[in-house]
């Protein structure tokens, strides 16, 4: 297969972020190869949303997720992208209760990613609070870590979030397997661990993107992998 | 009077069909192909290599929801750590390895695995199929070079590996491209023979787990949240058994707190998600709040009467405990302890609430739930703070598990 059909089929080409034309989105949507497979047909009889959590608490709802897509009403869709979609909790309740075994959770999946990799213009407001899970994500594959949780980023934990924060390191130390005695990340990983996981990041398109996308993290993160790839290229 | 245009026929078909249709069981009148034997058909053709339960693992056999057979294997596993759960709630894994050292069971816990991603992903679609489905296969080939079997902690990754393995399965493509990237990092293209999580593991050993119980039960009424990417995503690959709600809901997790001879409260809202949403609890918090509180710690409680929640994931268990505090704001003045089935398990078997069980990360109010359980905590506690001082002083810590020295690599 050429590599212009895997990017469609497999895996959008991040230096067509930008391209935003009803039309095309559209199209990256039900040209991803798991379409076929969260898409069967849909009868509108709204059990997916019946059962959906994000349904009771916003303007949100499954059915009319798939009931837009299947219209074909492109414009319709792209403006769904841009809000919509992301009330979705990922929870697939609605994927257990479709009588057509539609995954309505996988379609907003797809929707999410191509909204995502065009960089439509809601992504840039939503991956904002995101900044510190994609710079663990992306330096060691980590997407929590002990250091994370602050009482200053989750004051409505209550009071015993600041227990957890202070003498973190000595806290740490304490819990009694060895490979979860860090704070930086949620366990040791080893640098070859990283090293390989930014050749992932790089062949995928994953970096490209996010220097489109965010290049403010895209270059803490490039001197990350700078640095890494020159220790384990020197040790070699 | 204007007749309505479909005729009340075709509502009581449709009706019908949809009530008949919406049953879970629904699935198994198109049953979906079973992935396992399209793996095996693959290795016979050279396409790819199986990580194969072996005898070494010692297997045993459980029922899906399907009635199809799952091997789960209970030794010789490699660790596949949850970021959330090592990150934030540190008693969940330690109790883990804690059972497999009583038990007398051979594991590898070391430093070159990379979580799923999928968090991420579900959260803002900063991946894509082939990052997601290289990451997978690196962990997995990571496993397989050691001689181990992936036990995998978290239900989003446990959730997304089972994706990750269908598709692979399904798309000659997705295998060519994985298999392309794997070559650069000097893997290979590996896919394990079955995708196990730890509250399987747990499931199948729990009779071996009750007899380990120390403490008595029989008082406790627990309530079980099932993790939906547990139990939602690829749901024919789940373990459902006719004594566990008459085989209308999964088993794990609930047939464990029996064998502890706890009880198991049933309440309305089981099959609901916790609030988590993967955004949510970072960029939507009022929703994982009140959906948390409104449809499931309210719930346990007022129906239920609930002294526990018992999770089997990362996520939930978060969220749950976590969301707690802040209901008191809006006259939500329930605090109900949460904790994974293997923590909870873990206290019943004697091991130490801090030191192990790590209960002291937990925010919602533990210590009267350790009281009726006969644990005592307080005792836990002072030990527990005195070591911090001696730790602090320089003393090497304590620990249950060492990776040999040629897993750790820190370099
Ligand atoms: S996956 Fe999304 S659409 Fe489906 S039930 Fe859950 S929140 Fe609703
Ligand atoms: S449950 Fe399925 S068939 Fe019914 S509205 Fe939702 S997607 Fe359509």
């Amino acid at each position: 297969m050429s590599e212009e059909a895997v990017m469609t089929h497999l895996r959008l080409d991040p230096d067509n972020v930008g391209e935003q034309d009803a039309e095309s989105l559209l199209e990256a949507i039900k040209g991803d190869v798991r379409y076929e497979e969260v898409i069967h047909g849909c009868l509108n009889c709204g059990v997916c949303s019946g059962s959906c959590p994000s349904h009771r608490f916003f303007d949100y709802s499954p059915r009319i997720v798939v009931q837009t897509v299947l219209s074909g009403d492109a414009q319709a869709v792209k403006d769904m992208m841009d809000e919509y979609i992301w009330a979705c909790a990922q929870c697939y309740t609605c994927a257990m209760r479709c009588p057509f075994h539609n995954s309505p959770g996988g379609l907003v999946m797809i929707m999410r990613e191509v909204a995502v990799w065009r960089g439509m213009e809601a992504v840039h407001r939503l991956l904002k609070p995101y900044g510190r899970v994609l710079l663990k994500v992306l330096s060691i594959g980590n997407q929590l870590t002990p250091d994370m949780i602050q009482p200053d980023f989750f004051p409505d934990w209550g009071p015993k979030i600041p227990w957890s924060s202070t003498d973190l390191a000595i806290k740490r130390k304490a819990i009694p397997v060895y490979t979860l005695q860090v704070t930086t990340s949620a366990w040791r990983v080893s640098p070859q661990t990283s090293y390989e996981l930014y050749t992932i990041y790089e062949e995928t398109g994953v970096f490209r993107l996010i220097e489109q996308i965010d290049p403010n993290l895209y270059e803490v993160v490039s001197d990350m992998v700078e640095d890494l790839r020159d220790t384990i290229e020197s040790s070699r | 009077m204007a007749t309505s245009p479909i005729s009340d026929k075709v509502r009581t078909s449709g009706w019908e069909f949809i009530t008949k249709t919406v049953d879970k069981r629904a699935i198994m009148k198109a049953a979906p192909k079973d992935p396992r034997e399209e793996l095996a058909e693959l290795e016979a053709k050279g396409e790819v290599k199986v990580i194969h339960i072996t005898e070494e693992n010692r297997p045993i056999e459980v029922e899906t929801l399907l009635g199809r057979t799952k091997r789960i294997p209970t030794n010789k596993l490699w660790h596949h750590k949850s970021c959330g759960q090592c990150g934030n709630i540190p008693g969940y894994p330690t109790s883990i390895m804690w059972f497999m050292n009583k038990l007398g069971l051979e594991f590898l816990d070391e430093t070159h695995q990379t979580s799923c991603t999928a968090w991420n992903y579900h959260g803002s679609g900063t991946s894509n199929l082939v990052a997601l489905a290289s990451v997978a296969v690196r962990n997995w080939h990571r496993a397989y070079e050691t001689g181990y079997f992936p036990l995998i902690h978290c239900g989003t990754s446990f959730g997304n590996y089972k994706e990750m393995r269908n598709l692979l399965i399904e798309h000659k493509d997705l295998r060519d491209e994985v298999r392309r990237i794997m070559a650069k990092v000097g893997r290979e293209l590996v896919i394990p023979e079955e995708i196990v999580h730890y509250s399987e593991w747990l499931h199948v050993l729990r009779h071996q787990i009750a007899a380990l119980k120390i403490h008595d039960l029989s008082s406790i009424i627990t309530t079980v949240h099932p993790a939906c990417h547990v139990w939602k995503l690829v749901p024919e690959d789940v373990i459902y058994d006719p004594n566990i709600y008459g085989g209308q809901r999964p088993a794990p997790t609930t047939a464990i707190l029996l064998a502890l001879g706890a009880q198991v409260a049933d309440y309305s809202t089981w099959y609901d998600c916790c609030g988590f949403g993967f955004r949510h609890i970072l960029t939507e918090r009022e929703f994982s709040r009140s959906f948390s509180l409104e449809r499931k710690i309210k719930v346990m409680v007022e129906e239920a009467n609930s002294d526990v929640a018992i999770t089997q994931d990362t996520g939930c268990t978060t969220t749950l405990d976590k969301n707690q505090w802040i209901g008191k704001a809006h006259g939500y003045n329930y605090e109900l302890p949460v904790m994974a089935d293997v923590q909870f398990a873990a206290l019943a078997a004697g091991a130490d609430p801090y030191k192990v069980v790590q209960i002291q990360w937990h925010t919602s109010g533990w210590e009267k739930l350790l009281d009726k359980m006969g644990v005592d905590w307080r005792t836990s506690k002072a030990e527990y703070e005195a070591y911090l001082e001696e730790l602090k002083a320089g003393r090497e810590p304590e620990q249950l598990y060492v990776p040999p020295v040629e897993n750790l690599n820190l370099h």
